[in-house]
């Protein structure tokens, strides 16, 4: 090894020493004065000598927006609604229904033993019923609850419904006979035939009217070669039904089947005295459907023999049906007869050997219809 | 020889006239009567008679709701206890015809009520042809609880109808319909059951899910509806006495309606629409093959049957516009019975199978009508802003039905009709109602 490499290397250690070791022995600093100082920005410095400006007044202000509905939060503390209410299905408990009665017959009532005594009615005065005005072309029926062959007016509020129309009386007391005192009373409404919700005539106005028809033509006169002596027989044969009381068109329509040698007037009076009674508004559609014909005998004074009413026959529905049939026609034919005042039903005395044993047929065809 | 007989010969030849005039004398009148009236018949039904203490506060009741049973069909009229000249007094006593005839009761019901031993209400009874001076049938006596007296009360009435009218009374009944409250655009609906006159309410589901259309089974016990509880229509059964239910069979993706129930009981007829498409189908109640009845495009709905479930009757508009069919109840080829002008549905066959009720839109009104089975003589009973859904009283008599009324507070009413057109009534209700059908007579 050299010496130059010695000197080298003992001249770096003696350096690095000195570093590491020379502070050891460096003197205390001289003193010396500190002045504060402050940095501040080019843009500080330009505004703290530029001049004073007043601010600038603003000349449009932006209205503020409303706000959007759906912005807003929901109201999470607002009150929920309110639930429907839910009724709770009853227990089937009540809904069981009740036991089924147990049913058993009973035996029949003694007979009692009773007067039978007819009420008295008192024979009309007048006929109060109106028929049906001719003045209009097509009359609507009004909806009520009778239907009669013959229409009947709506009868006075104050009028008591009896089965007859008869006007009041008062006593007299200068007549020489004394007349009882009577009610007004009258006939209850009726009309020909049944009248629906779906028919009634309220709903009847045309909602257009018909346009008017151009002249008609001149008729040529018509020939009349041999008919006067035939219209002549209508003529006298319209007069005489007029006379006998009969109601024409509907004898002339609807002919009675009959047999004997009593006159048509008597009849026809006969049927009309029935008919008021035969009411079969309680009957069923199937006895509706029902024909009976009764057999009964009558006396001298137009009663019937009640004991002698039977059933000959009867069409168109069961035993049963025919049984209620009969009933119902039974009923009318035993209070028709005292029924309007009358005492028995009203025949010619003089031909009793011809109405002394009836057959009567009642058919509700045309009642069924209605 | 030859003188005896000219003697003989002389004397027949003489007799003859006589003989003659004997028998025109003895030949009856023969007429027939082919004009009556139509009016309701009085009736006088005095307070049943209180065979002991205990059965008094019920004589008078049991004599009320006979009373208006019969006076509430139109066919009857109610002779006014002030009138009475005779008083029942005592049920054994003899009845004083002669009394009655002259107030012109044609009908008299008297009556007795106790209750026995075993604390069971015994009601006796009679009717009374007054103008025959007979009693009208046999006297009745019925046993029941005293709960039920309004039901002995109705089966007293059937009684007397059914033997002054020759046709089954319709009293001891019930009627399920859709029991409707709130207002018109948030209405509540449930199922609802009431004696026919509208007594005795109960409620067979609550109003959480819509509910439609429901109908008796034969024998009264079951109801099949249409629910919306799943939020599309389907059927279910309810047994009546448990209040349970379930829904019946269904397909997904479909929805089911109008069921009704085939005589039988055992099977039902529906409309189920899949697709886009409704048509008729039957099937098992208790499950089973679903058979379809109807192939076409248009809309098969509202199917009924035939008493017997021959056939069943249905409404479709395969002709442009609703109108009512005929078809066999294995289905087929059908018949159009519907010719009127307007729009007919909700087909209802009759309990006695000749008439069949429908619903019809007309000139911007509805009616409930009815017509024959083959469409003849179609008439209409009634006229309103909206009836519909009609439904058959046991006895095929009487025809109730749904009513609306106009506007934003339009009420739903059940109304009922004779089907003759006349004694068109309310039938009273506590809430709205609707969609009635009416029960069989409750044995």
């Amino acid at each position: 090894m050299n010496t130059g490499q010695y000197i080298s290397g003992a001249g770096h250690l003696a350096l690095i020493g000195w570093a590491l070791l020379g502070g050891v022995f460096t003197a205390e600093p001289l003193p010396f004065e500190v002045t504060e100082v402050t940095a501040i920005s080019s843009q500080e410095y330009a505004a703290l000598i530029a001049p004073q400006h007043s601010p600038d007044a603003v000349s449009e202000v932006v209205t503020p927006q409303a706000p959007d509905p759906e912005d807003n939060p929901p109201d999470i503390a607002a009150t929920p609604d309110a639930t429907p209410e839910q009724v709770e299905p009853e227990a089937a408990d009540p809904v069981t229904p009740d036991d089924a009665p147990d049913v058993a017959e009973l035996a029949p009532l003694p007979e009692a033993e009773v007067s039978d005594a007819p009420p008295e009615i008192q024979p009309p005065s007048e006929d109060l019923a109106a028929l049906t005005p001719d003045l209009s072309p097509r009359p609507q029926p009004r909806p009520v609850e009778r239907v009669a062959p013959e229409p009947v007016a709506q009868p006075d509020p104050d009028v008591r419904i009896d089965d007859v129309d008869q006007s009041e009386s008062t006593p007299d007391e200068a007549a020489e006979t004394p007349r009882e005192e009577t009610d007004e009373t009258a006939r209850e409404e009726a009309t020909t035939e049944i009248v629906t919700e779906a028919d009634d005539p309220s709903d009847a106005a045309p909602s257009s009217s018909l346009r008017p028809k151009t002249r008609p033509q001149r008729r040529q006169p018509a020939e009349q070669p041999t008919e006067t002596a035939q219209s002549n027989d209508n003529a006298v044969n319209a007069a005489l039904a007029e006379a006998l009381g009969e109601n024409g068109g509907e004898t002339q329509q609807q002919p009675i089947r009959s047999s004997g040698t009593l006159s048509q007037s008597a009849k026809t009076g006969f049927l009309r005295q029935i008919r008021g009674c035969w009411n079969v508004g309680s009957a069923s559609t199937a006895v509706l459907n029902t024909k009976v014909t009764l057999a009964f005998s009558m006396g001298r004074d137009g009663q019937v023999n009640i004991g002698s009413i039977a059933m000959i026959s009867f069409e168109g529905g069961s035993r049963s049906d025919a049984d209620i049939a009969t009933r119902i026609a039974k009923s009318a034919l035993i209070r028709c007869q005292n029924a309007e005042g009358r005492s028995g039903y009203e025949m010619p005395a003089d031909k009793y050997d011809q109405w002394r044993n009836v057959e009567l047929r009642f058919n509700p065809d045309k009642m069924r219809q209605r | 020889m030859k003188r005896i007989l000219t003697l003989l010969i002389a004397s027949v030849l003489w007799a003859a006239p006589f003989s003659a005039l004997s028998t025109a004398a003895q030949e009856p009148l023969r007429l027939e009567l082919d004009e009556g009236i139509f009016e309701p018949l009085p009736f006088a039904v005095p307070d049943f008679v209180a065979d002991n203490g205990a059965g008094a506060e019920f004589g008078r009741k049991i004599a009320q709701v006979i009373s208006d049973d019969l006076t509430g069909t139109g066919l009857f009229r109610q002779i006014s206890k002030d009138a009475f000249i005779s008083q029942i007094t005592s049920f054994s006593s003899p009845v004083q015809f002669a009394d009655w005839k002259a107030i012109n009761a044609q009908a008299l019901i008297s009556g007795a009520v106790s209750v026995d031993d075993t604390g069971k209400l015994v009601v006796r009874f009679r009717i009374y042809d007054v103008y025959a001076d007979q009693e009208l049938g046999q006297g009745l006596q019925l046993v029941g609880t005293q709960d039920g007296w309004r039901r002995i009360a109705h089966k007293v009435a059937d009684q007397v109808y059914s033997r002054i009218t020759g046709e089954g009374g319709y009293f001891d009944s019930r009627v399920v319909f859709v029991a409707e409250s709130g207002p018109k655009d948030n209405r509540q609906k449930r199922l609802a059951i009431m004696d026919y006159d509208g007594a005795g309410v109960k409620y067979l589901t609550d109003s959480s899910a819509l509910v439609l259309a429901p109908r008796f089974s034969p024998t009264g016990d079951r109801v099949l509806y249409t629910s919306y509880e799943t939020g599309f229509p389907k059927i279910y059964v309810l047994d009546v006495a448990s209040v349970g239910r379930r829904p019946l069979e269904s397909q997904d993706g479909t929805m089911s309606f109008a069921p009704r129930f085939a005589p039988d009981g055992r099977t039902v007829v529906f409309s189920l629409t899949k697709g886009g498409n409704t048509d008729l189908f039957r099937m098992n109640i208790d499950g089973g093959g679903t058979e379809r009845l109807t192939v076409t495009p248009s809309i098969e709905t509202a199917p009924s049957f035939s008493p017997d479930g021959s056939q069943i009757v249905f409404e479709s508009d395969r002709s442009g516009s609703p109108q009512l069919y005929i078809m066999s109840a294995s289905g087929g080829e059908a018949r159009r019975i519907s010719n009127g002008q307007g729009r007919y549905g909700t087909p209802v066959w009759s309990p006695r199978g000749d008439l069949i009720a429908f619903t019809k839109q007309s000139k911007g009104r509805f009616h409930i009508g009815v017509m024959r089975v083959d469409g003849s003589e179609e008439r209409l009973l009634t006229a309103s802003f909206l009836d519909e859904g009609p439904t058959w009283s046991p006895n095929g008599r009487v025809i109730m039905f749904t009513r609306e009324t106009q506007g934003a507070a339009g009420r739903s009413s059940l109304y009922s009709v004779d089907i003759t057109g006349r004694n068109l009534r309310q039938v009273t209700t506590t809430t709205g109602a609707s969609d009635p059908a009416w029960s069989p007579l409750q044995k």
